[in-house]
């Protein structure tokens, strides 16, 4: 006899049970099951996770989900055929829409109605029987058992019977066999299962405890009475119900009857709708060869081969409709004037050049089309969209939603999981650890899952956990088991899944946090999986900073036309060269601005490189060093094998992109353009290192046979390993080249709507607008101050190199009274403060700030003189408010504020200044500290210190340990590194400290300036404004 | 100078300080919030580099090796306490105005023999752990001025100098108030008053005209006076119990001088010293010291009490110590017109201590299931006073045998066949197994060291009779029978 289990939760019942669907199924295959009916509460979160995890381990995965009723029992339902499927989706997506996250209720209603193709068990204690059966006895139990009968029929209904070697289960047990026979239904064995393995079972009860906000110690029964609820096979359940033989018969039975998996969703994605007579391939053709006559003037030779080859294979593929509705959606926005581009693998193809999807020219880049399009491929072929983020980035995703509806759109989840110090915070709570022991950890590993280069048990012992501690074994071994289980479900950052028809008949859907948004119950590798489409419309500070600064030229009658930069201009390249790059996107961190002295970029493509090389991928495939001394002729290029040169000549023998070993795996190990496809997957996979090692395997198989040396297959391999571990395709690195060069040639050329642009699209970047402006000012750009008379709502430009900051930078005024206040002063300007308080309807603190923040001096003549007249003021229902405080603000018995008071009150209100940086008004009591700009003329392995505002600490997993910190003074930015061991000796002092003093030796590779810190401390006596730091890895 | 004021700065701290004795001479900071929004509110001098307002987190940063604490109530009252028997040698008027703050009416009084005495008390005070800072002036509201700035006597004379140049935040203005005045760059008392009151009343309205007249010392008010202390006693719970006798002397010591204090601000002695430790089994040493010589002599005191506490030999921890002077000139009252029949009105709790004495704490009382799947556990609690009312029947009432527990469950050999038990040795129980049921499971505690585990079977033996049997780790009980 064989056994399945048919009503298994995962931990995407969130809270509820302790196992990933992997798991589950690993533990399924072990036993022996064949199949496995996974039921999540209120979901089917976990369904492809099971389906595909299954498909590999020969388990049949089982759709199911517990339904939540309105009467707050729980019905568990199995999927037998696809339109119980998508009745399923439905009810589930009804549900979850109405209601506020988490608090859907299924109406029994409802449930009669959607109940076509589904199977319902009765249940274990939450079930409607058997909870009836606790609270009303054996009557009660019976009406509710009728009601599920009445609803599903005897063909449809399993009265479920569980065996937990509880005290007392076989009273309940009898009742149920009984009821069943009475009314001729059968029944089924389940276990109800929790979690794969026995010691598993400690999980769910930390979760229990998570989901009543309550303690191991304090809660009681409400924990697991035993680890009974785990996957058990066929031996184990047979002779637990061996007087109920046919109960675990049964099992087999119903899996059997159960027609439907995951391998039939039947998902379709939406056509196009096309001109009459116009079919979607001949549609995307005509469009496609217009748009290439417009770029390229004429459509011959290379260009036409390669379109009408790809052409040829978007048609095959049947995903002309797809490139349509992507190339329409661009249209839509570049219709409304904002910016868009595509990145990604996209760049690869002139199809998305010729429709104005993407912005690179694929066949003057010789970039390789298979990266995006190959025969083989099964699954959409990605393309995302970069858009200025915020509101017109919005503007497109409501647009989605206008043309296919709330239920045939919606965001791709984003599964949480349990991480680092999250998880010990949360578990050691539950384990009853104290707070502040808890808090000095997240104090000690502040900034976010710092990498750590102690183990977690070592970090709890800093924390004042002891080793002799009674609990750290079992906290330890717990968050050992929840790391990497889902916590909750987020949204990702713009994936955007269609399809014909309803989507909530393919995935459940639910409301999103955001309003106005759904989402759907499926993360990007779930989509990916179901062979489901997902455009992805992602938001770009930079863009929406590059969309501000053209429109800001064009409004002062100098238009740019980014798409027609000169790609060549030498002082673009000479502050790239310098590492001048605060502001600029992708090359702006202190890792960039390390290698572009080295690096010396002289041409696009050297941008391009630099943007893909300082990424985990390249660095952890010790890419970085051999390139950049190949470049500056320290090494000779090169290369692993003979037929690579023409693959790896670009990058000087070196791999650093996708693409190259697409193409090493073709060229070199024989890889069909299927298998280049299997491995592309493989590489962007990030849940299954088994799946990338068995290709590791194969490729390296392939490169044997095709005769390649063993030290070249070893350096390839780990180049491909490392690509798992985040690398840039060449496409996407040329976008994104194409971006920062944008960025860098405003810089040069624009550097007043450059900065004013990156003001007004904060947050974005590395650097905080206090840093940016001090980069401005570095630069020739002056500031001004924020002013009621002059200011608009965002920062403008002023001749070319000032920049008038704009009233919307001073905090705690609302957009509204902004607004409200530039149409009064359109009206016309303020004669007099008394004037512009009559006129503009703002709050108490508003005004406060507004004087506080200098933006009234032109006015009161001075802050001061401000706030003393703005107190007299008393809102627009003043009875006195035809006396004219501004009289009274001439007489103004306040003293003008000092230097150090003004800076305070910048920060207090702006969070900036647009003054000199607060460091010079330290640095006369910094006797014997280098400023940052010294630092050029000290001779390397000098001892020297430094002193400055933290603006960035950063702790890649990559540097071992090392902790990378900026300081900024009013020259410049410094560097320091930090040792592992001095990290953790001042690791709160680095961690808390806004502004520190380091001193150590001073390391100078070529041009590249570090302190290598030996002593740090921090500067509170110095009285400095706090400014914001960017922490990270 | 009309009043003085009787002033103890960081008093939470120094309570804090006074009653633990590890503390001294270490970097030492009161923190009040949770988590990471704990923040520094007092901060000993040892801890360099540390202010009120300051992160906990940035605290730990700034001085290594501090010791953050939380403020102890019981440590405050009781240095208030001693605060104010200071306070009552100098006036009967007393004014209890805050947590380590006092206010004395000193109208009528001796102004050289008053500041003498002063400063004998700021003396003594500092001495028993307790410094503080005793200001004198014409109305109350200077002579709390007049305290924060005095080191540690200042009598104010010329009030409109002494203001001038005092922070704003003496005057306590509201967060709203401050953060306008700081605008304004308005950092004094005298910054304030030099503003005219009207426009400053213009702009922040009367509680801003209120904030000017304590910047300007105008405002006056009426003590709400305390009676001195009645009972001469004094109590302390130790949290973690104490075992040796040390804890105790300083603690007796802490309690002496403000007893004596007490004592001579109602111009009484104490002939007799009661001294009860509380234990940790609940019981209770007590002794009487009839004083040689009655007195408020602190050393003398601790000389008897020291003495005695030197032999004392209790046979559970103390977890609390109370001390009590018997004033030689007891009030009048007419005794035993209200005495009840019982003498001692908790005798039922007495016996019943006495009892658990004998058989064991958790011998005695009425037992109440845990919240827990740990099987037959129980914890007894005391009876309670009231009768709880009857719960609903239960929808299931329990059907079949009863369990008829042993106690202490029956130690018993099993050999098993099959995984089932087979036979019962050794013991009060032999047997051939004829049938058996289970097994139940059940564990807990896991994140524990004392973790558990059971697995339970009932099972009837061919000699006849059902029992109850479970095996936990490793070893196998018969835990009763069923009728």
């Amino acid at each position: 006899m064989a056994y399945v289990e048919l009503h298994a939760r995962s931990a995407f019942s969130f809270l509820r049970a302790g196992s990933l669907p992997e798991s589950l199924v690993r533990e399924a295959g072990r036993l022996g099951m064949a199949a496995l009916g996974l039921c999540d509460r209120d979901g089917v979160y976990g369904a492809v996770r099971l389906h595909m995890s299954g498909k590999e381990a020969g388990v049949r995965a089982l759709v199911g989900s517990e339904l939540t009723m309105e009467d707050g029992s729980v019905v568990p339902v199995l999927v037998a055929t696809r339109a119980g499927y998508q009745a399923l989706c439905g009810l589930l997506t009804t549900v979850h829409l109405r209601a506020e996250k988490g608090e859907g209720r299924v109406g029994w209603a409802e449930l009669a109605e959607a109940h076509h193709g589904l199977v319902a068990l009765t249940g274990d204690l939450e079930g409607p029987v058997r909870g009836a059966w606790h609270a009303g006895g054996a009557r009660a139990a019976e009406e509710a058992g009728e009601r599920l009968l009445r609803i599903f029929g005897r063909e449809h209904l399993y009265v479920e019977i569980q065996r937990h070697r509880v005290p007392g289960e076989e009273r309940e047990n009898t009742f149920l066999v009984d009821w069943a026979r009475a009314r001729g239904l059968p029944i089924l064995a389940t276990n109800g299962v929790l979690h794969a393995a026995p010691e598993d079972g400690g999980v769910v009860d930390v979760f229990t405890c998570l989901r009543h906000h309550t303690t191991l110690d304090a809660a009681g029964r409400r924990l697991s009475l035993n680890r009974e609820r785990h996957l058990k096979g066929a031996p184990e359940m047979e002779a637990l119900f061996a007087d109920l033989p046919e109960a675990v018969l049964n099992t087999e039975r119903l899996a059997g009857r159960i027609e439907f998996t995951l391998s039939n969703l039947g998902y379709r994605f939406p056509d196009h709708p096309v001109p009459a007579g116009e079919s979607q391939d001949s549609f995307l053709r005509k469009m496609t060869l217009f748009g290439a006559q417009q770029r390229y003037g004429s459509v011959v030779g290379n260009v036409r081969r390669q379109i009408e080859r790809e052409l040829a294979l978007i048609a095959k593929l049947g995903f002309s409709g797809y490139f349509l509705i992507v190339w329409d959606l661009c249209s839509f926005a570049r219709e409304r004037g904002s910016l868009v581009q595509g990145r990604g693998s996209a760049a690869n193809s002139a199809v998305c050049y010729a429709l104005g999807i993407t912005a690179v020219d694929p066949i003057e880049s010789k970039l390789l089309f298979e990266r995006f399009l190959s025969e083989g491929r099964t699954d959409w072929p990605d393309i995302d969209l970069d858009l200025p983020s915020g509101e017109r980035r919005e503007e497109l995703i409501q647009e989605v939603y206008r043309r296919y509806g709330r239920r045939g759109a919606a965001m791709t989840a984003n599964v949480i999981t349990y991480r680092g110090r999250s998880t010990i915070r949360e578990v050691g709570k539950v384990f009853g650890f104290p707070d502040d022991a808890l808090d000095r950890f997240s104090s000690l590993y502040h900034g976010g899952d710092l990498p750590q280069t102690i183990k977690l048990g070592e970090q709890l012992r800093m924390a004042g956990v002891p080793d002799s501690h009674p609990r750290l074994l079992a906290l330890l071994d717990t968050c050992r088991r929840v790391k990497g289980l889902p916590r909750h479900l987020g949204q990702h950052s713009g994936g955007m899944v269609l399809s014909a028809g309803n989507l909530s008949e393919f995935v459940p859907l639910e409301n999103a946090r955001m309003p106005g948004r759904s989402v759907l119950q499926w993360d990007k590798n779930d989509i990916e999986d179901m062979g489901m489409l997902k455009v992805d419309l992602l938001g770009l500070g930079m863009m929406a900073a590059l969309q501000d600064a053209v429109e800001i030229c064009a409004r002062r009658g100098r238009p740019v036309d980014l798409a027609r930069l000169p790609k060549d201009d030498p002082a673009v390249f000479r502050m790239l060269q310098e590492a001048d790059t605060i502001g600029i996107f992708q090359v702006e961190s202190r890792a960039q601005m390390s290698t572009l002295p080295r690096m010396k970029p002289e041409t696009f493509y050297d941008l391009a490189v630099e943007v893909a090389i300082i990424r985990p991928g390249p660095i952890q495939g010790d890419a970085v060093n051999p390139y950049l001394k190949r470049r500056s002729g320290e090494e000779p290029v090169t290369y692993p094998d003979e037929r690579a040169r023409p693959i790896l000549e670009r990058t000087l023998g070196v791999v650093l992109f996708q693409e190259q070993i697409l193409r090493l795996a073709m060229e070199l190990g024989g890889f069909t353009a299927a298998e280049a496809d299997e491995l592309r997957r493989a590489i962007g996979f990030t849940r299954s290192q088994e799946r990338l090692d068995r290709m590791k395997a194969r490729l390296e198989l392939a490169f044997r046979a095709n005769g390649v040396s063993e030290p070249a297959i070893a350096y390839l391999v780990k180049s491909l390993a490392s690509f798992a571990l985040y690398g840039f395709p060449e496409s996407h690195a040329i976008s994104f080249a194409l971006i920062a060069y944008a960025s860098a040639w405003l810089k040069v050329h624009h550097p007043g709507a450059f900065y004013a642009s990156l003001l007004n699209c904060q947050p974005m970047g590395f650097y905080s607008p206090a840093s940016l402006i001090q980069d401005g000012r570095r630069h020739g750009v002056s500031f001004l101050p924020v002013c009621v008379q002059a200011s608009d709502a965002k920062s403008r430009v002023d001749g070319d190199t000032t920049v008038r900051l704009g009233l919307e930078s001073v905090r705690g005024v609302r957009r509204q009274a902004v607004a409200s206040l530039l149409q009064a002063r359109g009206e016309r300007p303020f004669a007099s403060l008394g004037d512009f308080l009559r006129r503009v309807d703002l709050g108490a603190a508003e005004r406060r700030a507004l004087a506080g923040a200098g933006a009234l001096n032109a006015l009161a003549g001075h802050r001061r003189s401000a706030l003393w007249t703005v107190e007299a003021f008393h809102g627009q229902d003043d009875l006195f408010r035809d006396t004219d405080p501004a009289a009274e603000g001439e007489l103004s018995p306040l003293e003008r504020m000092t230097l150090l008071e003004r800076l305070h009150a910048d920060y207090t209100h702006l969070s900036l200044t647009a003054g000199a940086h607060p460091m010079r008004l330290a640095r006369p009591l910094l006797e014997g500290v280098s400023t940052a700009a010294g630092l050029r003329d000290v001779p390397a392995g000098a001892r020297v210190r430094i002193c400055g505002s933290v603006i960035t600490r950063q702790r890649p997993g990559t540097a071992k340990g090392f902790c990378f910190i900026t300081l900024e003074d009013e020259t410049g930015l410094a560097n320091a590194i930090v040792r592992p061991r001095l990290f953790e000796e001042a690791r709160l002092v680095i961690n808390l400290e806004p502004a520190l003093l380091i001193t150590g030796r001073l390391q100078n590779e070529k041009g590249v300036i570090h302190i290598m810190a030996e002593e740090i401390s921090g500067m509170p006596e110095l009285g400095l404004p706090e400014q914001s730091s960017h922490d990270f890895r | 100078m009309n009043y003085a004021v009787l002033l103890v700065p960081d008093f939470a701290l120094r309570a804090l300080q006074r009653s633990d004795p590890s503390l001294a001479g270490r970097a030492v900071a009161l923190v009040a919030g949770e988590g990471r929004t704990a923040r520094v509110t007092e901060a000993s001098a040892e801890a360099r580099g540390v202010a009120p307002g300051l992160a906990a987190t940035l605290a730990m940063s700034r001085c290594p090796g501090i010791v953050l604490r939380q403020r102890e109530p019981e440590s405050e009252v009781e240095a208030h306490r001693l605060l104010l028997a200071a306070a009552f040698t100098l006036s009967p008027r007393v004014e209890s105005t805050g947590s380590g703050s006092c206010t004395v009416d000193l109208r009528g009084a001796d102004r050289t023999r008053t500041e003498a005495l002063m400063r004998l008390r700021a003396a003594e005070l500092a001495a028993s752990g307790l410094p503080p800072r005793i200001g004198a002036g014409a109305t109350p509201l200077l002579a709390a001025y007049a305290a924060r700035c005095a080191e540690p006597v200042l009598v104010v004379d010329d009030a409109a100098e002494f203001l001038k140049p005092l922070p704003l935040s003496f005057a306590a203005p509201a967060p709203g108030q401050e953060a306008i005045l700081r605008g304004w760059g308005i950092m004094t008392l005298g910054g304030l008053t030099a503003l005219s009151k009207a426009e400053v009343g213009a702009r922040m309205g009367s509680e801003g005209v209120l904030l000017w007249e304590r910047a300007a010392g105008e405002t006056n008010r009426v003590l709400r006076l305390v009676e001195p202390a009645r009972s001469f006693a004094a109590q302390w719970a130790y949290e973690p119990p104490v075992e040796s006798t040390e804890p105790l002397l300083f603690k007796m010591r802490r309690f002496a001088e403000r007893i004596a204090l007490e004592l001579r601000g109602a111009g009484m002695v104490a002939e007799k010293l009661s001294l009860t430790l509380l234990l940790e089994d609940e019981t209770d040493h007590r002794r009487e010291f009839r004083l040689p010589e009655p007195g408020a002599d602190v050393e003398g005191w601790l000389r008897v009490l020291g003495g005695h506490l030197a032999t004392v030999r209790t046979e559970a921890r103390v977890t609390g110590v109370r001390l009590v002077a018997a004033p030689a000139r007891p009030p009048e009252m007419q005794e035993g017109l209200f005495d009840t029949g019982l003498r001692d009105g908790a005798s039922f709790w007495e016996n019943l201590a006495r009892v658990a004495a004998i058989v064991g704490d958790d011998r005695v009382g009425t037992p109440e299931l845990l919240d827990t799947h740990r099987p037959d556990a129980f914890v007894m609690r005391r009876p309670l006073e009231s009768v709880t009312p009857r719960l609903a029947e239960p929808v299931h009432p329990a059907c079949g045998p009863t369990l008829r527990r042993f106690r202490p469950p029956w130690p018993v050999e099993v050999s098993c066949e099959g995984g089932m038990p087979a036979r019962l040795e050794g013991g009060r129980l032999e047997g051939r197994v004829r049938a058996a049921l289970g097994p139940w499971r059940a564990s807990g505690d896991w994140w524990k060291p004392e973790n558990w585990e059971q697995e339970t079977w009932q099972v009837e033996l061919s000699g006849g009779g059902i029992y109850q049997i479970a095996r936990s780790a490793g070893a196998w009980r018969v835990e009763g029978m069923l009728d």
